[in-house]
């Protein structure tokens, strides 16, 4: 039983490899905790004097391995958002040059994809509209223009393990790359009204040749 | 102090001033909304793994009703179920007599209090009346969507057209409930600055006394943003007048933040009482003193205090500036570490204990591993900002959020509730059905929400009726089954809580009768009756030290009542 569906980006590969960083921070807290837990309910029955029971914890001192602990999650977390914050920087904070730009835009209860149209350039007379299906090439950099129509949307790509907000007024510019042809999920993951759980599209993900032959095709129609 | 004298039906449920009565009401009315909310996520569940034709006790299922189940049944159980047990009731019934006093400080204003209450479930509850279907649009009300179903306020609808709809009448319930709320905390903080007997200084406070006050002040303190939000929002639905459109000038992630910024610590809220409650529990039952009694308080305090600076670790997709995230995600990464503090404080407590596994403590121990160990934990996967990229509004995040959630609520409430029952009612419950509710909850608890991680790792998303759009992805037959031993173990949980219902009636009339004390407790609320008389203490108690000097060397005992000197 795999834990996460295909990755298609380097990306994802990266967010994934993070989640397992961080289930392994967790793991070892989890073990010591456990330890913790466990070992005085299983010796609960020994005698103690009252001397050793009377724990009251208070002077630093005494609470000494209350801070050692407080330390060591205090380092974990430091190595989690060490791990972390070059992703988002790349993910987010980053937009490389685009090789192929289009539009997506949210609305009830479907994906509009606005291409670029033959002259290459978006927002120009030749944009074409298709519905519910993007195309992108594989390899290459794709700037998508987030937006949405009537309510707030969420474009999730779950294989390239890309989520963005669609908002109503508002154009908001992320990028993706992908590295696997095939046919994968656009899910919309924000709650838009009776019809959020049919506003499923489909990405297809082509190697150039197949791609340009595609966009040919929608473009004469 | 007066005469204690028995009132009737009328006057015990609905016209008493004590709080012990009030208490009572609280109790029972948020039980009855726990029957719903408990109802409604039985039906969507049971969609989710069966399909939605012939739900028994239901019928069929459509769309636009899967939403507003799920709306209602998040919003039921946080401001409905949550807010009045861990405040209302542990508020009410036990500060008063756990600081050694007669009554609240405003005994009308907290009758008040529950009056508004009530009203609020009632209009709750009638938003299924309106012509157009109660409000679906997921508890957080993101606009343009709680504007109208199609996003925009349609300029052919009326005032009053729009005033009776779903969404005006959840967001009006939502603000009674705050002002019954917000009634409520100005009185159990008054009580208790004012109002503790002799000798209680605050360093004497019972741990949970502590945890209910700072809660109520962290509501008081992140609520008002709401409010404003939701006034705003009110005119949008009402009147349009747009403050959330962005075609005229509004903006859709200003009502986000104002929600957040209270949201995030309303979860604070409704722990910090849960975990005082256990605190209680885990000293008594250790038969040890809390270790590191103020360094939880201050602990406490700064985690309430951060939880006011992490509300848009919420938003990290939602189109906020990507290095503001950053800074909620390094924050929300922190807040673990006052956690920890506390968590280990308490595992200190256990530690060379004289541990007696009573059901309270059962509950009690149940809360503090599962909090820690799914809800706390995963709480770090979600604060990063990098892998909440995916898991965002996906299974994994209603999994993380019911891990804290469910323990807060309900295995910290029925802790508290088996601890304090034969206080309240003078007789103890059945152990053996207590075991038998104890271990249902707790195992199908798990089962319910184990297999709901991993959906989420899945890439299933949230608030959604059906997943055959997405044939491949998520209706393989492993995410069926997954979705089916959940649904099961929820059914099995649900019919786990009539043993209860029974155990708590039963032995209300029947139960063993039960002595002052018969934890062997320390502090105050042992000391009167089992259940107080009017007026809770005759005479009223001097305090001579801190509740927590179990296995005191200078005492015989191994237990050390406040009163003690
Ligand atoms: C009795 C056990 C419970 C089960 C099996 C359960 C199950 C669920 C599920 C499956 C969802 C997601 C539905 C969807 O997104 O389509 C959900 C939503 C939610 N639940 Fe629960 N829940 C339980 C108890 C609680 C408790 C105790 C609380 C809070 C105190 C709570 C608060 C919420 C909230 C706030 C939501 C989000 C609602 C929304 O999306 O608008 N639940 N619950
Ligand atoms: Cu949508
Ligand atoms: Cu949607």
């Amino acid at each position: 039983m795999n834990i996460f569906p295909e990755s298609i980006s380097q990306i994802g590969s990266e967010m994934d490899k993070l989640f397992w960083i961080i289930t392994a921070v967790v793991g070892i807290a989890t073990v010591i905790t456990l330890f913790l837990f466990i070992y005085p309910i299983v010796t609960r029955k020994r005698n103690k004097t009252k001397e050793e029971m009377y724990m009251v914890g208070n002077s630093h001192n005494k609470r000494k391995w209350v801070y050692i602990g407080m330390m060591l999650l205090f380092l974990g977390d430091m190595y989690i958002l060490l791990k972390e914050h070059p992703i988002w920087e790349s993910v987010e904070q980053t937009l490389p040059e685009p090789d192929f730009k289009i539009v997506i835009i949210g609305k009830q209860w479907m994906w509009n994809i606005i291409y670029p149209g033959p002259d290459g350039k978006l927002y120009t007379d030749d944009d074409v509209m298709a519905y519910n299906e993007l195309h992108v090439p594989v390899n290459k950099v794709v700037h998508m223009d987030i937006k949405a129509l009537d309510v707030v949307h969420s474009v999730f790509l779950p294989q390239a393990r890309f989520k963005q907000d669609a908002l109503p007024g508002r154009t908001i510019t992320r990028w993706i790359k992908l590295n696997k042809t095939g046919e994968y999920d656009i899910s919309c993951a924000e709650i838009c009204g009776t019809g959020h759980s049919i506003m499923r599209g489909t990405m297809y993900v082509e190697d150039f040749n197949t791609w340009e032959k595609t966009m040919a095709d929608i473009y004469k129609k | 102090m007066g005469t204690h004298k028995k009132h009737g039906f009328w006057h015990r449920y609905f016209f008493s001033l004590d709080h012990k009565d009030i208490g009572f009401q609280y109790l029972l009315t948020a039980m009855f909304m726990a029957a719903f909310g408990g109802f409604f996520v039985y039906v969507f569940r049971y969609n989710l793994a069966f399909g939605p034709s012939d739900i028994p006790l239901y019928g069929d299922l459509a769309a636009k009703q899967y939403n507003q189940l799920v709306t209602n049944h998040g919003a039921i159980m946080i401001f409905w179920v949550g807010m009045p047990i861990l405040l209302a009731v542990i508020g009410n019934y036990l500060i008063p007599i756990m600081i050694g006093t007669d009554d609240m400080a405003f005994p009308t204003l907290n009758k008040i209090s529950y009056w508004i209450f009530l009203l609020s479930c009632i209009v709750l509850l009638s938003g299924f009346l309106m012509p157009t279907g109660a409000f679906g649009g997921g508890w957080t009300m993101y606009p343009p969507l709680s504007v109208s179903d199609f996003g925009y306020n349609n300029p052919n609808t009326t005032f009053w057209s729009n005033f009776f709809t779903g969404n005006t009448f959840f967001l009006l319930a939502v603000a009674l409930e705050f002002i019954s709320m917000l009634m409520g905390g100005i009185n159990f903080v008054v009580t208790t600055l004012n109002k503790r007997a002799k000798g209680m200084s605050l360093m004497r406070l019972p741990l949970v006394v502590w945890m209910v006050n700072i809660a109520n002040l962290l509501f008081m303190f992140s609520v008002g943003p709401l409010i404003a939000g939701a006034f705003m929002l009110l005119m949008d639905i009402l009147v349009g007048t747009g403050f959330f459109d962005a075609y005229r000038g509004g903006d859709p992630i200003l009502w986000q933040h104002l929600f957040w910024f209270f949201g995030h610590p309303e979860v604070y809220v409704l722990l910090l009482p849960s975990i005082g409650a256990v605190g209680e529990i885990i000293s008594t039952f250790s038969r040890k003193p809390l270790f590191g009694y103020k360094m939880v308080i201050l602990m406490v305090i700064i985690a309430a205090i951060l939880s006011l600076v992490v509300w848009a670790h919420h938003q990290f997709v939602s189109g906020i500036d990507p290095g503001a995230a950053n800074i909620f995600s390094l924050l929300t990464i922190i807040i673990s570490i006052p956690f920890a503090g506390m968590v280990l404080s308490y595992l200190g407590t256990l530690w060379k204990g004289n541990i007696r596994l009573e059901i309270p403590m059962l509950w009690a121990l149940g809360m503090l591993a599962t909090f820690t160990f799914f809800g706390g934990f995963t709480g770090l996967h979600l604060g990063s900002n990098v892998f909440d990229i995916y898991a965002h509004d996906t299974y994994f995040v209603i999994a993380h959020f019911h891990y804290t959630l469910f323990p807060t609520v309900f295995l910290g409430g029925f802790a508290a509730f088996y601890y304090w029952y034969p206080k309240f009612s003078g007789r103890m419950m059945n152990k053996t059905l207590g075991l038998i509710h104890f271990w249902g909850t707790f195992i199908f608890f798990n089962t319910i929400f184990i297999p709901l991680f991993w959906l989420g790792l899945q890439g299933q998303h949230r608030r959604i009726y059906n997943y055959s759009a997405w044939n491949d992805l998520l209706m393989q037959p492993e995410h069926i089954m997954a979705r089916q031993i959940a649904t099961v173990s929820l059914i099995f949980l649900l019919l786990f809580q009539f043993v209860f219902l029974f155990n708590f009636f039963y032995s209300l009339k029947k139960g063993k009768k039960a002595s002052k004390n018969p934890w062997e407790a320390n502090t105050l609320e042992w000391q009167t009756d089992s259940p107080p008389p009017h007026g809770n203490f005759d005479p009223y108690p001097v305090v001579q030290r801190w509740p927590y000097d179990y296995n005191h060397p200078e005492k015989e005992l191994d237990y050390c009542p406040q009163t003690e000197s």
